[in-house]
């Protein structure tokens, strides 16, 4: 037979990898883990401040539905201006 | 067996069919699906072709496991040059067309010619008939499959068809499938309505003899287990793909009034979750379903909640359908983004061209390049929904000198409006963008702008780059099938490294296109869904063939390396604007002003860009200039192209 069946490919080693219960924040370079209470809505990320607003795909599973629009609409003012001044 | 399908040569003009096998040599060159089609496109068209002229050949195929026993072999591809570009013409959809026709007991069907009046084929166990469309033409994309199924007699009949938009040769419509299976992208719809032909029409009984059936059978739980523990099919099979839409919004990622803006504030209308809600509201809690042999289900089923189109059946969105008719134009209504979806589906368009082109209008009325006059008294403003969802309707019928002027694409349209009309077309070769914005992530940027069929997300992009992987998985994975020692970043907004895995994905990509696989299936989004080392073990179980991961990385090369042969031949060079591998001048010179703070202020820096692409050359063997070197086609076989081989 010319396939190995029974080594186990880089796609399939890498599922030990995997997290569950996790997400990581949206900024660039912050990107820190975020790990929000069983159903918690919303999350700030401790490292930059951004805050999130979380959908449960299952109760293991949380994913960011979106920013904290006036957070992050502060958040993005402040680095622009910034910016500016430089 | 899968390899005994045949190839059907088509000619409309004279009723003429012919049917060949495909040589062993052939397939083991190009293994079928898209890499073979760009070999016929390359032999069979004539360069500087007039792709809407009798001489362009159309090329419909599966991949060489469709309808075997191997998982998500839906897809269906579709190629000529392109009237939209004039360039490489390529789409491809899921649905249930390609089984079909591999069941019909063909793989490739190559269509030249020009139909007198309205024809449709009906392929079926090994026969072609060229029937009258009469009838059909000016029906839609839906009635047209019901009403070829009534006439035949048989609701099993599975047809790509054109609707309206393909009929008058908007240069962006879609070729249908089903409910919303399109292939979009490229003007394929266009080509067909070019020919005069308004569907192919299959319906196969040939068994697909399976070379090793148990264990193909074993294997492929294992490959389902590969596919369905995967987080992102998880997400996909709950939300569909509207889930990346926001997930990019959410960090700055969607462009937004055109390109002023790089996130849709506020969205939450339109978010995944509240369309899953209306889908849930509307056909209940099972309202997610999928394609051929697919385990994702990514595809909600919903009705249009309110509105004038109130109660419509349809099927998506897709993410596209939120850039087209939310991100873009500044609009917040799910009814809208459902609306939008909807009409585009029934006219049979390309919803992320027709949204990216309308909100260019819009910018251009509200710098006053556009005049009310020229919209015919419409209020082209970004966020009025109603006009937007009219410009649909005008351009698909080519109602009006605006809805006529944007039906023939941005760059002819841009040549007609005048001005500096040119310098807000959000572009590459020809065809819009998608609804992302790359300012803050390079490796995206040169995805892009270096993809065969123009702007394109599903040619080249290295999604996984966004995770913020540690560099031993970026390397564990980039440097396998062929060894890569060079530099690689996990940092997205990097320069480093992002040439090598562009041009590893542009190989992935092409590879599954060859297979017939759903690109949701391999490494595009998840980190452990299958690519090179699994799929030399699902071809030979289903078909006997023996490969290397390394050799169906060769064969997704020369695949792309044909493609781009073909565009150099119909006029591409590296730094055209409107024929060539680079980006328009806003990437450069204006920031992103929304977003995670970290991506406010980005824009992408001209000479790493150049650098950039330098680099992504020589990993493809080309000169600096973008033209293959010699050796390098040599390496690929492919120094006697055109060969004919078929």
């Amino acid at each position: 037979m010319p396939v190995d069946d029974k080594k186990q490919s880089t796609a399939e080693d890498l599922r030990k990898t995997r997290t569950y219960g996790k997400f990581r924040c949206h900024n660039p370079s912050c990107m820190g883990r975020l790990q929000p209470e069983a159903l918690q809505q919303q999350v700030k990320c401790p490292e930059c401040g951004m805050e999130f607003r979380v959908h449960w795909i299952r109760p293991d599973f949380p994913r960011i539905r979106g920013p904290v629009w006036e957070v992050n609409r502060k958040l993005a003012d402040e680095a622009f201006l910034k910016l500016e001044e430089k | 067996m899968a390899l005994n399908r045949k190839i059907a040569y088509i000619d409309l003009t004279s009723g003429k069919i012919e049917i060949k096998s495909i040589p062993l040599e052939v397939r083991r060159k190009f293994i079928g699906g898209r890499g073979l089609d760009a070999y016929l496109l390359y032999n069979h068209a004539k360069k500087g072709c007039d792709p809407l002229g009798p001489d362009n050949p159309l090329i419909i195929s599966g991949g060489i496991l469709t309808a075997t026993l191997a998982s998500a072999t839906a897809r269906t591809h579709i190629m000529a040059k392109s009237p939209l570009t004039g360039l490489l013409g390529s789409s491809n959809m899921g649905g249930f067309f390609a089984p079909e026709l591999a069941w019909a007991g063909f793989h490739h069907l190559v269509i030249r010619g020009q139909a007198e009046k309205p024809v449709y084929l009906f392929v079926h166990d090994g026969e072609i008939e060229i029937r009258d469309a009469q009838d059909l033409w000016g029906q839609t994309t839906t009635e047209t499959q019901w009403s070829i199924r009534e006439e035949l007699a048989d609701e099993e009949v599975k047809s790509l068809v054109i609707g309206p938009a393909g009929e008058n040769l908007v240069r962006f419509a879609n070729v249908m499938t089903g409910i919303k299976n399109s292939g979009g992208r490229t003007g394929m719809g266009c080509v067909l309505g070019s020919k005069n032909l308004k569907a192919v029409a299959v319906r196969g009984s040939q068994d697909i003899q399976i070379a090793h059936p148990v264990e193909a059978l074993e294997y492929n739980k294992r490959f389902i287990d590969q596919i369905t523990s995967s987080k992102v099919n998880q997400t996909q099979g709950a939300l569909g793909t509207p889930f990346i839409w926001g997930a990019t919004n959410s960090w700055g990622g969607i462009r937004t009034r055109n390109f002023q803006y790089n996130q849709l504030e506020y969205a939450d209308d339109v978010e995944p979750e509240r369309i899953d809600e209306i889908a849930e509201e509307t056909i209940g809690p099972y309202h997610m379903t999928g394609c051929f042999a697919c385990q994702v289900h990514c595809r909600a089923q919903y009705k249009i909640p309110s509105g004038p189109y109130a109660g419509k059946y349809d099927e998506g969105p897709e993410y596209t359908s939120q850039g087209a008719f939310a991100g873009e134009p500044d609009c917040k209504s799910a009814e809208t983004v459902l609306t939008g979806n909807h009409l585009v589906n029934q006219y049979g368009v390309d919803n992320l061209e027709i949204g990216s082109i309308i909100s260019w209008a819009m910018e251009l009325y509200e710098l006053g390049i556009l005049t009310r006059e020229q919209t015919d008294g419409l209020d082209l403003r970004f966020g009025n929904d109603q006009a937007l969802l009219e410009m649909v309707h005008r351009i698909c019928t080519r109602k009006g000198w605006l809805g006529d002027t944007l039906a023939d694409g941005g760059v002819p349209a841009s040549e007609k409006i005048g001005k500096n009309s040119f310098d807000y077309l959000i572009q590459v070769k020809g065809m819009s963008n998608l609804h992302s914005d790359e300012r803050a992530t390079p490796a995206l940027a040169l995805n892009i702008a270096t993809s065969s069929r123009g702007s394109d997300h599903l040619r080249s992009r290295p999604a996984i780059d966004l995770y913020h992987l540690p560099e031993k998985v970026l390397r564990k994975i980039y440097s396998s099938p062929v060894a890569y020692d060079g530099p690689l970043s996990s940092e997205h907004t990097s320069y480093q490294g992002k040439a090598w895995q562009v041009f590893w994905q542009e190989n992935c990509y092409m590879a599954v296109d060859c297979l017939g696989i759903c690109k949701y299936h391999t490494l595009f989004l998840g980190t452990t869904l299958p690519n090179f080392e699994d799929w030399p073990k699902v071809i030979y179980y289903n078909t006997g063939l023996e490969f290397t991961p390394r050799e169906i990385w060769d064969v997704a090369e020369r695949g792309n390396m044909i493609e781009r042969l073909f565009n150099l031949r119909e006029g591409l060079t590296r730094d055209d604007l409107k024929k060539g591998d680079t980006l328009n001048h806003r990437y450069f010179d204006e920031p992103c002003r929304r977003g995670a703070p970290d991506v406010v202020g980005r824009k992408i820096d001209r000479d790493k860009f150049t650098k950039m692409i330098d680099e992504f050359y020589q990993h493809k063997g080309l000169d600096p200039k973008g033209d293959p070197k010699p050796e390098t086609l040599l390496r690929l076989g492919l120094e006697n192209e055109p060969s004919h081989l078929v």
